[in-house]
């Protein structure tokens, strides 16, 4: 594996109380993978892929268990300035905004050059030239031209990519990418994930995709991890999800996606909000919203049983997995 | 920008204008220039007459304006009562302002933005606190307060320095004079650096710039601090026209020769011209000001363009 959470635990404490955001997330990825973390907003994706990355805002953000397994050492357990250079140059990351994840008073060029000037010691001069390579790389025309631009002079689609250039700069091994898509138009997404997914296959890649949207994860995900209140709930092959879920919120997510065979109809929404993290539900943190619920959701937690046996493995966090899947 | 900076130049006409006229009128209502030449006792009303058409002061205020422009824009600032040139006054006493205003402004720039960046990046913090709420009593408590204060502690009580500044008036002597005329602008500067940088460390970008792995002090300098320091610039530049012309505490207290001296001294015996010259450059150098602030701000930050 080339990256292996386990059981990590991520806490804020405000001043209202401590917000329980990671509770014991286990997932990995290897090399020329590509991980699906599916979950909605405050499920604990991004803090996960935050903790992993390093750049958790520490206080109120705190780190309470865990394991983060990189090429086999724990991150977690490195120094600061070891850790700052695994950063951008092994792990690097995308983010959604990239209009306000740049820079807006630096050229891009500047920052697509710093990565070489501060993890490989080039030269300004040869940084540029980089700068240039990596903007035709993502498919940015008369890069020589733009390099010298800055990030609002770019359209939506053109910043993306230059996220996903600062990103492969130095050809780290893993690539989390948190909703690289979610603020492009629909026709500009295609062509930004398909020229992610193509970067990835090149390199050999891992990627972690953290997102929302449930249409880019068919196309580009080998694994699915499906989050909620923290916890990963279901986790399986892509494929595998969408046939047959195995838990009742991974159905659910499934159900609420519109579909052109029910025009008119009213769309399926899970019913309730999700739970606040300083108070997350005992037993199973979804069952006041599930249709399956019965008694023991209200008091044990559900551990992740196997679903079946043999690789790949497939996971889920539910007391009923079984009945779910046959119904 | 060049047609942005020609239009700009072209609306400081009417400012100009407007300005000068203004304080061109207001001095005349002071009362009657003559009456302080003579000193305690009441003038002659002959000598009177005879200073008053000397002077021009017989004519309509609108004339004595416009002769007084037509004579400024020849570079003639017109003499003081006592014979000296209006311009001559200006050449001791800007140089001796003008090195008054880069001591203070340094002051703000090192201090207030030093502090600025530690308070901001702790906020929160017993530092953050602390220097806070200092910034505040520097804000409340008025200049002459201070600079009396400072006075007589470092002058005379400790005698680290001399009270009164001499007439070279070098940066050495300035530095304690700059400060208190710094003080004030200082604490502003720190709070809205701090403002600035508490609220930008938050920002998306910081996250990327730590993400990539550069070293904290890169992220500060490079991507925090450039970002945060636009408004500030802003205050700071509009500071220098104020400070010129805010001087007349400071330089009171600390006998300095300067444009603050040279006006208060001019508004006490009523000497027309002194005041009127003294000030028209003063809106001049606060116009200049303002202008450079504004291009500055385009360099700054690339996203605003002039047209």
């Amino acid at each position: 594996m080339l990256l292996e959470v386990r059981d990590l635990h991520v806490e804020f404490r405000t001043r209202d109380g401590v917000a329980k955001a990671v509770n014991g997330v286990d997932y990995g990825v290897d090399a020329g993978e590509t991980l699906a973390v599916l979950g909605e907003s405050g499920s604990g994706k991004s803090v996960t892929a935050q903790a992993i990355m390093g750049i958790l805002d520490i206080p109120p953000g705190r780190i309470t268990g865990g394991e983060v397994l990189f090429q086999g050492r724990d991150l977690l357990k490195l120094k600061e300035e070891e850790r700052r250079k695994v950063r951008g140059a092994e792990m690097a990351m995308i983010f959604q905004d990239a209009l306000s994840s740049l820079n807006p008073v630096l050229p891009v060029g500047d920052q697509l050059g710093e990565m070489f000037v501060v993890h490989r010691g080039m030269s300004r001069k040869d940084a540029r030239a980089k700068a240039v390579e990596l903007m035709e790389r993502v498919r940015i025309p008369a890069a020589k031209e733009r390099v010298k631009d800055y990030p609002h002079q770019f359209s939506g689609g053109m910043r993306q990519r230059i996220m996903i250039a600062m990103a492969l700069a130095l050809e780290p091994a893993l690539i989390i990418a948190d909703e690289p898509t979610t603020a492009l138009d629909v026709t500009v997404q295609a062509q930004v994930m398909d020229l992610l997914a193509e970067l990835q296959r090149e390199y050999n890649m891992g990627l972690i995709l953290i997102t929302h949207d449930l249409g880019v994860v068919a196309d580009v995900a080998d694994r699915i991890a499906v989050m909620y209140a923290g916890r990963i709930v279901e986790s399986a092959p892509v494929h595998d999800i969408y046939k047959v879920p195995a838990h009742p919120y991974t159905k659910g997510l499934l159900e609420s996606i519109p579909r052109l065979d029910q025009k008119g109809e009213e769309l399926y929404a899970i019913k309730g909000l999700p739970p606040n993290l300083m108070h997350i539900p005992p037993g199973c943190a979804f069952h006041p919203r599930c249709p399956m619920a019965q008694d023991v959701c209200r008091t044990d937690e559900p551990p992740l049983y196997e679903v079946n046996g043999e690789e790949p493995a497939r996971r889920s966090a539910c007391h009923f997995w079984r009945e779910c899947m046959n119904g | 920008m060049g047609r942005y900076v020609v239009r700009r130049l072209l609306q400081m006409i009417p400012v100009f204008i407007g300005a000068t006229l203004l304080i061109f009128l207001m001095v005349n209502v002071m009362g009657d220039p003559i009456a302080g030449l003579c000193g305690e006792r009441q003038c002659d009303p002959a000598t009177a007459a005879q200073l008053k058409k000397e002077f021009g002061l017989d004519k309509p205020v609108w004339q004595q304006y416009l002769t007084y422009m037509g004579n400024v824009f020849t570079g003639d600032f017109g003499t003081a009562f006592n014979g000296q040139k209006v311009t001559e006054l200006m050449s001791t006493a800007f140089p001796v302002t003008i090195r008054l205003t880069i001591v203070a402004i340094l002051f703000e720039i090192v201090i207030g933005i030093t502090l600025g960046v530690v308070t901001g990046l702790r906020r929160g913090r017993p530092v953050d606190t602390s220097v806070l709420l200092f910034t505040l009593v520097v804000i409340s408590v008025p200049t002459f307060v201070t600079g009396l204060l400072l006075q007589l502690l470092l002058g005379v009580e400790w005698g680290w320095i001399k009270p009164s500044v001499s007439t070279d008036a070098t940066f050495g002597e300035l530095i304690v004079p700059g400060l208190v005329l710094a003080s004030v602008s200082l604490a502003y500067v720190t709070r809205l650096t701090r403002t600035s940088i508490a609220e930008n460390r938050r920002s998306d970008y910081v996250r990327t710039a730590i993400a990539k792995g550069l070293p904290r002090q890169r992220v500060i300098v490079r991507h925090l601090l450039r970002n945060s320091l636009i408004s500030v610039v802003t205050f700071i530049g509009t500071d220098i026209g104020a400070l010129m012309g805010g001087a007349i505490v400071t330089e009171r207290i600390f006998n300095i020769h300067g444009v603050g001296y040279q006006l208060y001294q001019g508004i006490l015996r009523q000497n027309t011209q002194t005041v009127v010259g003294f000030v028209t450059v003063l809106v001049l150098v606060f116009l200049v000001a303002n202008l450079l602030v504004d291009l500055l701000y385009a360099v700054l930050d690339p996203r605003i363009r002039y047209a």
